[in-house]
C-alpha cells in the first residue's frame, strides 16, 4: 500500500471502460444498469456531447461530426458519478477523493453491474487516471525543490521558463499498458500569487483486448499501484510535507 | 524559475494539420487521429472543448522540433489520441482559463469547487457568458458563487456591472438569460445573471 496524505491534491479519479464493438449495446442498455445503481447513484442527469473525428483517409483528411447522449448517475453528495454512453462507461471520483479503499468498491460495483446487464465480449481500451492540482503560494520556484518530474533544459538555453508542457509515457506489462504522466502549469491570471500545477497520470490499457473480462478488477488494483508509484515518483519529500502525509 | 504566460495562445495549428496529414497509412482503414468531444459549442468564438482538446494535443505540437524522435513514429510517445479520458476536473481548468480572460472571477477556488460539484454546469456557463457579453458589450462581468446566508444553497452568479444604468437593463438582462435558461431544465446547479448595480473595478461583489 502507497503513502496516505491527509491532504491530498487529486482533484479527480478516473476509472474508464470502452467495450470492444462486438459487445452488443442498444439504447435500454443505460436505463437497465441505471436500475442497478440506483440505489447508491440515484440522481440521474444526462448531457449531449458532441464528437468530431478526424480520420487520414486517401482522399485527405475526413471529418465527421456526430451528437451522443450521455447519461450520468450521481451519488447523494455529488462527488462520485458514472457516466454512460455507447460502449462506454466511466466512473469518476471527485474532491474529496475518497481513497482507494472508497473509489475501488464503486468501480467494482458499477463493472459488475454492467456485467450482469450485457455480455461484455472484451474491453477496447481500460484507464485509470488520476489529475492533480498542486498550488503553490509563490510567484516563481525551482522546479526541482517540489517535482522530481519537469523538463530539462541544456545550458545553452534560457533558463527561466515562462510556460512549459512535459510529458512521457511509460510502458509496463511489454507495453501491453502505458502510463502517461503529464506535468503542466495553469496559467489563469485567477491564481495570482500563487502557481498551480496539474500533474496528470493516466494509466491505459494500450493494446485493445489485451486484458480479458474476466481478469479486469485485478488490471485495476495493478494500474493503481502503477498510478501510486508514478505520483510518488513525481514529487518530492517538500510536496509530501505539503500534502501532509499521515502513518498507517 | 517560472514565470507563466499564455500557452494556449501559439498558433500552432497549421503544424498541427501538417502532423495530423502525416500521420497516415497507405491502404489501411486509418484510425481516427483524435476524437474531440464537447459539450457545448462556444466561448465567444472558440468552443471550450477545442482549447481543451489543443491542450491535451500539444505534445505533438511540440513534435515539429527537427529531429524529434516523436516526429519519426505515429505509434511512438503521444500517439494522436483515439480515446480521451473523460475528465470534468480538465474542462473545469481549461473553462476557468478562458473565463479568466473574458470575465473577473471573484473567489476562483470557489467557483472551481462548485463546479466540481455540478459538473453539468460546464456547458451552459459559455453559453451564459455570451450571452452576457452580447448583450452587454460594455460590460464588466464579475463571476463567484453566491452563499444564500439563510439557507444551504449557493449558486453562480454572473454581475453585470456597467459604467451608467438605465431603463433597459433588466430588459437586456432578461434577453441575455433567456439564451440559456431552457440549458438549466433538469440540471443540478444553476447560473443566475443579474447585477449588483456597481461600477466596473469595485471590489466584491453583494
Amino acid at each position: 500500500m502507497g503513502r496516505r496524505y491527509a491532504n491530498p491534491p487529486i482533484v479527480e479519479a478516473i476509472c474508464e471502460f470502452i467495450l470492444t464493438a462486438e459487445t452488443r449495446w442498444d439504447l435500454t442498455v443505460p436505463g437497465l444498469l441505471y436500475e442497478r445503481l440506483k440505489q447508491s447513484f440515484p440522481q440521474k442527469e444526462q448531457r449531449m456531447v458532441q464528437e468530431v473525428e478526424l480520420t487520414q483517409g486517401p482522399e485527405g483528411l475526413q471529418q465527421q461530426i456526430r451528437t451522443s447522449e450521455r447519461l450520468l448517475f450521481v451519488t447523494e453528495h455529488r462527488n462520485l458519478l458514472v457516466q454512460v454512453g455507447p460502449r462506454l462507461l466511466v466512473v469518476n471520483a471527485l474532491k474529496p477523493y475518497p481513497h482507494w479503499e472508497g473509489f475501488k468498491p464503486r468501480i467494482e460495483m458499477v463493472w459488475k453491474s454492467l456485467q450482469e446487464t450485457i455480455d461484455v465480449q472484451g474491453l477496447e481500451r481500460i484507464g485509470l487516471r488520476y489529475i492533480n492540482r498542486i498550488e503553490l503560494s509563490a510567484q516563481s520556484i525551482e522546479l526541482e525543490e517540489y517535482f522530481e518530474f519537469y523538463p530539462f533544459v541544456g545550458r545553452w538555453l534560457p533558463q527561466r521558463m515562462t510556460s512549459f508542457l512535459v510529458g512521457v509515457e511509460f510502458s509496463y506489462a511489454n507495453d501491453r499498458d502505458r502510463c502517461r504522466v503529464q506535468l503542466t502549469p495553469i496559467t489563469h491570471s485567477e491564481t495570482e500569487g500563487k502557481i498551480a500545477f496539474i500533474l496528470d497520470l493516466d494509466y491505459f490499457l494500450a493494446r485493445p483486448r489485451g486484458v480479458a473480462v474476466v481478469d479486469v478488477l485485478d488490471w485495476i488494483e495493478e494500474a493503481h499501484s502503477r498510478v501510486e508509484e508514478a505520483f510518488e515518483g513525481c514529487i518530492t519529500d517538500k510536496l509530501r510535507v505539503m500534502f501532509e502525509e499521515v502513518s498507517g | 524559475m517560472i514565470y507563466y504566460t499564455d500557452y494556449y495562445k501559439p498558433q500552432p495549428k497549421t503544424s498541427l494539420v501538417r502532423e495530423l496529414l502525416e500521420t497516415g497509412a497507405e491502404g489501411v482503414k486509418p484510425e481516427p487521429l483524435y476524437i474531440y468531444r464537447s459539450d457545448e459549442p462556444t466561448l465567444g468564438s472558440v468552443p471550450v472543448g477545442i482549447v481543451a482538446y489543443l491542450a491535451s494535443v500539444l505534445p505533438i505540437l511540440f513534435r515539429d522540433l527537427p529531429q524529434s524522435s516523436w516526429l519519426s513514429s505515429p505509434e511512438s510517445a503521444f500517439p494522436a489520441r483515439r480515446w480521451e479520458s473523460e475528465s470534468f476536473a480538465i474542462d473545469i481548468e481549461m473553462l476557468m482559463g478562458e473565463l479568466a480572460r473574458k470575465v473577473r472571477l471573484e473567489n476562483p477556488h470557489r467557483i472551481r469547487e462548485y463546479l466540481l460539484r455540478f459538473p453539468e454546469l460546464l456547458d451552459v456557463i459559455p453559453r451564459a457568458v455570451n450571452a452576457a457579453k452580447r448583450h452587454f458589450p460594455e460590460a464588466q462581468i464579475v463571476m463567484e458563487v453566491y452563499q444564500d446566508p439563510e439557507i444551504a444553497d449557493r449558486y453562480l452568479v454572473l454581475y453585470i456591472r456597467l459604467k451608467h444604468y438605465d431603463d433597459s437593463v433588466i430588459n437586456r438582462l432578461q434577453k441575455a438569460e433567456s439564451e440559456y435558461l431552457d440549458q438549466l431544465v433538469n440540471r443540478a446547479g444553476w447560473i443566475q445573471l443579474t447585477t449588483d448595480f456597481r461600477e466596473p473595478g469595485e471590489e466584491d461583489a453583494l
